[in-house]
């Protein structure tokens, strides 16, 4: 209740929603990947098919990849979650969203005619496009992870409201 | 104080990536094990029910697979034409021997997972196949032929044993 009194002086909905933002936008990219990388922990080997169709690695590779980037996506999806080294998991799931984007345009390069594989895998046929354009929302949302990020451990003086005289605090 | 958080984060990176990659070896360790050693994977293994025919296979990939020790070659002629003459390291199952074995004995011969290439006097030779085909039924779930058999592989200059040589 006290909340809501504080915020509607402070202004409109928007700004109520405003200090959520950046743990909203963190807990969903984290949720959307671990949703992302579960199928594939559970089916290896359709998922090194998704990868050996993108054509790019050779056969022991695709399994290798297969194996490994569903727990890296995992892993950095928790770790966006807890909110713990929110920066390195960020930077590694943007690094995988600029691969899995290359293997994307690749693809369409290349003419491939391939499910995107990113999410459930042998289900209906993802086209690279939309997986490209739904791409593109997940990078956008890892840099605004990494600017909320960034902002909160700037230091105080820069970016706090105007520091408080030492006088206001109450003494003692 | 910049620079060392950068190395902070950067060391981060590492150690999730290597504990990541540490964990999804380790999960998927029979997985690639097998994909090392170039078997073929589950899903292309599991046969249909219902389709009890061997598939042929040429005689570049029998000698691959002869050379790297990835298949048994089972020689479906009789134990004399096995005796004088046969292809090297290939086991002797007669076809009419295979059809009265229970399947345990079988297995005794070849274990069961192992991927097979059944052949007899080339592509006049019905042997091969039909021995293919007792061997689906026995639940061997890799069976070839290489229906050129004998003759291809002898006029291929490629190893053989037995007395006749």
């Amino acid at each position: 209740m006290a909340g809501r009194r504080v915020s509607d002086r402070g202004g409109g909905k928007m700004n109520r929603l405003r200090p959520y933002l950046p743990a909203a936008v963190r807990v969903s990219l984290g949720a959307i990947f671990i949703y992302a990388a579960l199928p594939k922990i559970a089916d290896p080997v359709a998922f090194a098919g998704s990868v050996a169709s993108y054509q790019i690695l050779p056969y022991f590779w695709s399994y290798l990849a297969a194996a490994v980037l569903p727990f890296l996506e995992l892993t950095c999806g928790l770790l966006l979650i807890r909110g713990y080294r929110v920066k390195a998991g960020a930077l590694i799931i943007a690094a995988l969203n600029v691969a899995f984007m290359a293997a994307l345009v690749s693809a369409i390069v290349r003419g491939l005619d391939i499910d995107c594989g990113c999410f459930q895998q042998g289900g209906s046929e993802t086209s690279p496009w939309v997986a490209l354009a739904r791409d593109t929302v997940f990078l956008a949302m890892t840099g605004m992870v990494l600017w909320f990020e960034a902002r909160r451990k700037r230091p105080p003086a820069s970016i706090s409201p105007p520091f408080t005289p030492p006088s206001s605090v109450p003494s003692k | 104080m910049l620079k060392n958080s950068w190395l902070g984060t950067v060391a981060e990176i590492a150690l999730i990536v290597t504990i990541s990659a540490l964990v999804g070896i380790f999960w998927n360790r029979t997985l690639l094990a097998d994909a090392w050693r170039g078997k073929p994977t589950q899903q292309a293994e599991a046969a249909p029910q219902g389709e009890a025919l061997p598939m042929p296979i040429g005689l570049m990939q029998v000698k691959e697979m002869h050379d790297a020790k990835q298949a048994v070659l089972v020689d479906a002629r009789n134990l004399d034409s096995f005796a004088q003459e046969h292809i090297a390291g290939a086991i002797p199952l007669p076809l009419e021997e295979a059809r009265k074995h229970p399947v345990s004995l079988l297995n005794d011969i070849i274990p069961p997972d192992s991927m097979i290439i059944t052949y007899c006097n080339g592509f006049s030779c019905r042997d091969s196949m039909d021995l293919g085909e007792v061997l689906i039924k026995a639940g061997y779930r890799s069976v070839y032929v290489f229906e050129g058999g004998l003759p291809e592989w002898r006029d291929a200059g490629y190893p053989i044993a037995g007395v006749g040589r």
